[in-house]
């Protein structure tokens, strides 16, 4: 009866002591983590599977990691290229963690793996943009770039023994500073005034051209005209004299006495004199009946 | 027999334990009265509580939703709209994401309320083409979640102060702006690899739709890569200008390119009317030496049908016909003449006195050269 009323009493406390180990001794890592149990801040083991896990209670704790892709964002750089030109550079780049325990070992913390990370991958960058033109940068070999830098990077953070991965390094923006951009703006500006005066002439050309075609066409429709108006007349007056050469053939003298009287008729007018002598035919009645 | 109803709901799961609360307790109670009441009390309110802690793993998921299902943190389902069960809180989690919401970053331009002044949103915009020319370029893409359960444990939320919280503990949704901050971060490095590799007069004009297939295409593999579980709906240009200092240099451009057209248009404005013009010419001129020849032609043929009458009538008799003729036309002739008629033996010494050019009057005068106005008296 004592001892059953003992343990009634203690009842509670030992539930609540076992509540509290077992709590310390359970845990649950989510699909979206990792983790390390440590003893007095020494490795004992990683967990990467997600699930229900134990541990030593009291003695051992539990270290969570990401177990996704993490980002690393950084303040934008200068970087001098080959041709010595400067660029400010904004890149970011994606990282994970992949091994726990190296990354427990040496870094410990994210903020830590990333100071690293802004080192190695700000020295691979202006290494490999100081080999190159501007021009293949932003252009041609943006994407080799980016590809060189995320595996060299990578060779470097894997000779560190992190536990780390890059996954992804890439330009966000790569502009020219300020002072470099009056020149790239007077460059544009005479770009786009030899645009200007390259349409402009061709305008020029093209009007000419059809001005001078239009004007050549004219002359040879003209002249066309002109030859066929020859040819028509030509015809007309050839028909004519061979109308009229026909009929007037049939009686010679006859034509050219017809033809003399209606000269005479048309040849002398009004305003002239005529002087006739009484020795004409024409009086020969009027000097003597 | 207890012990077996006990066992049934966590091995069965889902909705079949749930079901057997009501009527347990109710069958149970006014059956098994008599025995010990007290430890019958126990079993019950614990089986109660049980069931009762059960029941808090139903769950429903909305129609735009999907559930993400965690047992003991392990991904095990993702759960379409409807009514579900799972292990409760805390060996369980369920997680709803929103699939339905399109969602939207900008580049260059924030059409909503935006902490951004238009100095950053214009540095923002601002890139480099090939040959390294700049210009300005707002685009706006548009995207959703595609896969939940990639969306929840793909990528880590950016906007988190991770190292301040090192324990993620709860499944804890990565956030809008977190997804915004990576896809605007793609974006706008998409924006610029492709760009940057697209010369300034394509940017400007007739390459937009395929800058916008490449970035579009661009961006949807990097996040694959990523494994962000996000889909790109949509990649819109929206404004595409030069920087404002080279403004002026690309309207003139402009206005070259007008200038280039009105020119060519005059001119071919001077061609369509001086051409038809001249065509018209032509027609006139060969209308004319038609309407010559025939004028020409008929007029001979006229002559000669006059002339074959005449003839016809002159062969009957001749003499008498010539005679007429003659007479006649100088009957017309002298009909309207001045006439002067002289003894033909006086003649050669009247000559030098008719000074015979002048008396045609006004129309020779210009012709002789010792004429005067009293002779003209004496030559009537």
């Amino acid at each position: 009866m004592n001892l059953k009323s003992i343990l009634t009493a203690l009842a509670p406390v030992l539930l609540v002591v076992v509540v509290l180990l077992g709590s310390d001794t359970f845990f649950i890592v989510n699909e979206n983590e990792q983790a390390v149990i440590t003893q007095f801040g020494r490795f004992v083991r990683k967990i990467q599977e997600p699930g229900l896990k134990y541990k030593t209670p009291l003695l051992q704790s539990v270290i969570y990691y990401d177990n996704r892709l993490l980002d690393h964002d950084v303040q934008p750089q200068e970087v001098v290229t080959k041709d010595k030109r400067t660029l400010v550079v904004d890149n970011f780049s994606k990282w994970k963690i992949v091994d726990p325990e190296k990354f427990y070992k040496r870094a410990k913390t994210e903020k830590v793996a990333e100071e690293r990370l802004r080192d190695i991958i700000y020295s691979e960058l202006r290494q490999d943009f100081g080999a190159h033109d501007l021009n293949e940068i932003i252009s041609a070999k943006r994407v080799d770039l980016m590809r060189l830098v995320t595996e060299r990077s990578n060779a470097k953070v894997l000779e560190l023994e992190m536990g780390v991965e890059i996954v992804d390094v890439r330009i966000k923006r790569a502009d020219l500073p300020p002072s470099n951009q009056q020149a790239v703006f007077n460059r544009m500006r005479a770009e786009r005034k030899r645009i200007a005066r390259q349409f402009r002439s061709k305008g020029d050309e093209e009007a000419q051209k059809i001005r001078a075609t239009t004007d050549k066409e004219k002359v040879i429709i003209l002249a066309e005209a002109y030859k066929t108006e020859q040819e028509i007349r030509g015809k007309g007056d050839a028909e004519s004299i061979r109308i009229t050469a026909e009929a007037f053939g049939k009686n010679p003298k006859f034509f050219e006495f017809l033809r003399s009287l209606e000269a005479y008729r048309t040849a002398i007018s009004e305003q002239d004199s005529m002087v006739l002598t009484h020795n004409s035919p024409f009086l020969k009645y009027l000097k003597e009946p | 027999m207890s012990w077996d109803d006990k066992d049934k709901p966590p091995r069965r799961g889902g909705a079949g334990g749930f079901d057997k609360i009501p009527d347990i307790p109710d069958f149970d109670l006014s059956k098994l009265k008599p025995p010990s009441l007290r430890s019958i009390h126990f079993v019950f309110m614990g089986m109660a509580l049980f069931l009762l802690y059960m029941a808090t793993g139903i769950y429903s998921v909305q129609l735009q939703e999907r559930a993400v299902v965690l047992a003991f943190g392990k991904h095990v389902d993702t759960t379409p709209p409807g009514m579900h069960w799972n292990i409760p809180y805390p060996l369980g989690k369920v997680v709803k994401v929103r699939m339905e919401e399109i969602k939207k970053v900008e580049v260059g331009l924030r059409t909503g309320p935006t902490g951004l002044s238009h100095a950053d949103l214009l540095k923002e915009a601002q890139m480099l083409t090939e040959g390294i020319n700049m210009i300005d370029v707002q685009m706006s893409v548009q995207y959703q979640i595609k896969d939940p359960a990639q969306f929840l444990f793909g990528v880590s939320d950016p906007q988190l102060d991770r190292n301040e919280n090192p324990r993620y503990g709860s499944v804890r949704m990565i956030s809008d702006e977190g997804l915004k901050f990576t896809v605007r971060n793609v974006a706008e490095a998409a924006l610029r690899e492709v760009v940057g590799s697209s010369p300034i007069d394509d940017v400007l004009t007739v390459g937009r739709s395929k800058i916008q297939q490449e970035v579009h295409e661009l961006m949807q593999r990097i996040l694959d890569i990523y494994g962000a579980g996000v889909t790109i709906n949509l990649v819109q240009l929206q404004d595409v200008f030069p920087p404002e200092a080279v403004k002026e240099s690309f309207h003139d451009v402009n206005n070259a390119e007008e200038d280039m057209n009105r020119l060519i248009r005059d001119a071919e404005g001077y061609s369509n009317a001086i051409i038809p013009q001249t065509r018209g010419k032509a027609a006139q001129i060969v209308a004319e030496a038609e309407a010559y020849s025939a004028q020409k032609v008929n007029m001979a043929k006229g002559d000669a049908l006059r002339f074959d009458s005449q003839l016809t009538e002159y062969i009957k008799a001749p003499e008498i016909t010539k005679k007429r003729l003659y007479l006649e036309t100088m009957e017309i002739i002298l009909g309207k003449v001045d006439k002067t008629i002289i003894d033909s033996e006086s003649l050669s010494s009247l000559v030098p006195l008719l000074s015979l050019g002048q008396s045609r009057g006004s129309k020779r005068q210009a012709l002789p050269k010792t004429t005067q106005p009293s002779e003209q008296e004496s030559g009537r």
